[in-house]
């Protein structure tokens, strides 16, 4: 029997089955269109994105987009941005490619850091994907900054338990007898080696036999030249290990010495142990503000890493988080060609920013910086606002800029971290300043306003240092901070200043100075207390042990140089010729 | 329960159609394609319209899908890793840049490891499973298939109301 391989009768339902799935495309498509931009937008940024409607006219290669609100990844309740409406023109053939290519994006209404009544942190949340990678390290990097913490407000001086197991003098003394007495061993032994013993013996009996002999005697006569021969080769080996000797005195004496300095590294230390108020002023700068001003670094980093990871240079193949679905999302591999389109390209959008007088430009926003040939810039401008950025990883070696100076924002009023203060900026103009080239980090923030309230919590009260705070920065009404960062990225260096530094540290040292040196004298006492009794053995020790090895080469040498000289004498003696 | 009975059905129902052991076998096959590779894909669409339009079990097709489900999910970190050695491998680095660059290719979302991996798995896997279910079918046919025919347990299975739907789809 012959089997038929098609079932011709099945296209008619095949036909109607596609039909209907056009159908549900047309009534579908804006909803599924919308949802998984709301989804690879959540994916991709960490943080919640919700759009309330968007219409795809892809006939016409528009896409309208209404109601965009980003959640901000960092604030739980805050947006980053939201905007009215979004209209974009389309390249529709790289849609065959699974290519989106924007020509144009017109973005209307767009707001910054509006409240929000939901958490709409993501990646905080779950810590998955490159977002929550990306910002976990950049957490991290932020918490690298050992920032000192003032307490001012109670100005206590008290001294922790010092314990002896964490001083570094100790197990250096202990190590430097071990060394003194592992030289003493070794000298020794080197002088055993030489058997200056047997030398000097026979040396003193050929002596002996030159006394009694003639000046016809020449054996005798001989015997004495070689006898002094062998004197001068046991005395260039005394040379020998006394100069090995003096090294190791040395290295001995350098041990010494280096006792000192781990006395004095000990001293610091223990000081580290006592709860002083700083009256160091670039502390005090770095104590009152460094925590705020390293938010906006950690904040910045974020966006640029995740650019990084987003845009990468080059055009090998990329790998990332496939999408979300009940099956392993596995990983979508990218294979971006040399004069092919990129993935995703914004060509240009104009942005229109919330009041009307504000307005930006964003051009060559792409997925492949390689292909596209060009940097990713950003500009926008307003009254009393400046902010620009270059995303630039054409080249192998990425660099990302940014930089914005805002004006007369109110800024929210935040606590001075270890003094009961509230510092109300009022309005205040920000800078901003950011490169990351390669792996290298150069970032300023500054604020300045000249308009500041302080209010002073009721717990500093009552106390001197309180006092002494409160008069200080309650009359100050201008406020100058200024944050720097630099360095390789893992390890930057931070910086921190403020006009209130000097101020605080003056008014501080007048009123704690003494104080202060009364409990740095007591410290050191301390430490003196426990390191003495290990470190005056120890140097009696290096001292003895040098004194004996000196002692002994120098008894030896003049041993030898005495019998040296009377053999010569004696020698001299016979051989001399007597006139008659 | 609707679903295991529904399956158990299919599977009695497709043994004993008037279908031949080939077409059984490469029905299951292409129903296989549908269960190992994640479904909204591309090349599914070929799959079910290839299970559709051409001659062979379509019963044995949904059978395929249902038993390779399973499956599927638990092959999956075996897919990936699949996926992952030949989307990465040097030597293939030009054909994939090929293909992810033409156009239509790149929807089949074959870039991503775990539909590379299943497709390919489900591709090496099909010719061997075929000639060993026609070969099964056949052999279940000539040895027990009649005495199952005429057990108490087939003909009730064969009087509920889903062999009915059934039979509308058989080959």
């Amino acid at each position: 029997m012959k089997i038929k391989v098609f079932r011709w009768r099945a296209i008619g339902p095949l036909l109607v089955l596609f039909v209907i799935g056009c159908l549900l495309w047309w009534v579908f498509a804006d909803t599924i269109a919308r949802r998984e931009s709301q989804k690879v937008g959540t994916q991709m940024l960490g943080a919640r994105v919700e759009i309330e409607h968007l219409h795809l006219d892809i006939a016409n290669g528009k896409v309208l987009m209404r109601g965009l609100t980003v959640a901000s990844p960092h604030e739980a309740f805050k947006n980053l941005l939201q905007a009215d409406e979004l209209v974009a023109d389309l390249d529709v053939v790289p849609l065959t490619e699974k290519k989106i290519i924007i020509n144009r994006i017109a973005a209307n209404g767009l707001r910054f850091g509006t409240p929000r009544t939901t958490d709409g942190r993501v990646a905080a949340k779950s810590g998955e994907g490159i977002a929550g990678r990306v910002l976990a390290e950049t957490r991290e990097w932020a918490s690298q900054f050992q920032i000192p913490v003032l307490q001012l407000a109670t100005g206590k001086i008290s001294i922790d338990s010092l314990d002896p197991r964490r001083l570094s003098t100790i197990p250096a003394a202990t190590a430097l007898s071990a060394r003194a007495d592992s030289a003493r061993h070794t000298w020794q032994a080197a002088y055993d080696s030489l058997r200056l013993g047997a030398t000097l013996d026979s040396a003193s009996a050929a002596l002996e036999r030159l006394r009694h002999a003639r000046a016809t005697d020449l054996a005798a006569l001989n015997e004495a030249r070689q006898t002094i021969d062998r004197l001068k080769r046991a005395r260039d080996r005394i040379t020998m290990l006394d100069r090995g000797i003096k090294i190791g005195i040395g290295q001995l004496q350098a041990g010494l010495a280096s006792l000192e300095s781990a006395r004095q590294r000990d001293y610091s230390f223990a000081r580290s142990l006592l709860k002083l108020p700083s009256l160091d002023a670039p502390e005090i700068g770095a104590a009152l503000f460094a925590p705020g001003a390293i938010k906006p670094f950690e904040r910045v980093l974020y966006y640029a890493q995740l650019a990084r990871r987003y845009m990468p240079p080059g055009l090998l193949p990329r790998a990332t988080t496939g999408p979300s679905r009940a099956r392993r999302a596995g990983e979508d591999v990218r294979f971006p060609k040399e004069h092919a389109l990129p993935a995703f390209l914004v060509r240009s959008a104009e942005l229109s920013f919330l009041p009307e007088r504000y307005a930006g430009r964003l051009t060559g926003l792409t997925s492949d910086p390689a292909l596209y040939g060009r940097p990713t810039a950003f500009r926008a401008s307003g009254p009393q606002l400046v902010a620009g950025a270059l995303v630039n990883h054409v080249r192998s070696i990425p660099v990302d800029t940014a930089g914005a100076t805002v004006g007369g924002i109110t800024l929210s009023a935040f606590e001075i971290p270890g003094v009961p203060l509230r510092l109300d900026p009022g309005a205040a103009t920000t800078q901003l300043g950011f490169t990351l080239n390669g792996d290298t980090i150069h970032a300023r923030f500054a604020i300045r306003s000249s308009n500041v309230h302080w209010t002073r919590d009721s717990t500093l009260a009552n106390t001197t240092i309180g006092d002494l705070i409160w008069h200080t920065v309650s009359g100050i009404s201008n406020l100058d901070v200024e944050a720097r960062l630099s360095g390789a990225l893992h390890k930057p260096d931070l910086a921190v200043r403020s006009n209130l530094d000097q101020a605080i540290a003056a008014g501080l040292r007048a009123v704690l100075g003494e104080q202060v040196a009364a409990a740095e004298k007591q410290v050191r006492d301390r430490v003196d207390a426990l390191i003495n009794d290990k470190v005056g053995p120890v140097r009696a020790r290096v001292n003895d042990v040098q004194t004996q090895a000196q002692a002994q080469v120098a008894q030896q040498r003049a041993r030898l140089d005495e019998l040296q000289k009377q053999l010569e004498q004696r020698l001299r003696e016979l051989t001399r010729i007597r006139l008659p | 329960m609707f679903a295991l009975i529904k399956l158990i059905q299919s599977l009695f129902g497709a043994l004993h159609s008037e279908g031949t052991p080939g077409q059984l076998a490469a029905g299951i096959v292409l129903g296989s394609f549908l269960g190992l590779t994640p479904l909204f894909n591309l090349h599914n669409a070929v799959v079910f319209a290839l299970l559709v339009l051409l001659n062979v079990s379509f019963a044995g097709g949904l059978l395929g899908w249902a038993l390779f489900v399973p499956v599927g999910f638990l092959l999956d970190p075996l897919f990936d890793w699949i996926g992952h050695g030949l989307l990465l491998a040097p030597s293939l680095r030009g054909l994939w840049t090929s293909l992810y660059n033409t156009p239509i290719i790149p929807l089949s979302n074959f870039n991503n490891t775990v539909v590379l991996g299943s497709l390919v798995f489900a591709l090496l896997l099909a010719v061997p499973l075929f000639f060993v279910l026609r070969w099964a079918v056949a052999r279940y046919r000539v040895t027990v298939g009649e005495r199952v025919r005429q057990s108490k347990f087939y003909r009730a299975l064969t009087a509920s109301k889903v062999y009915n739907v059934y039979k509308v789809f058989r080959p």
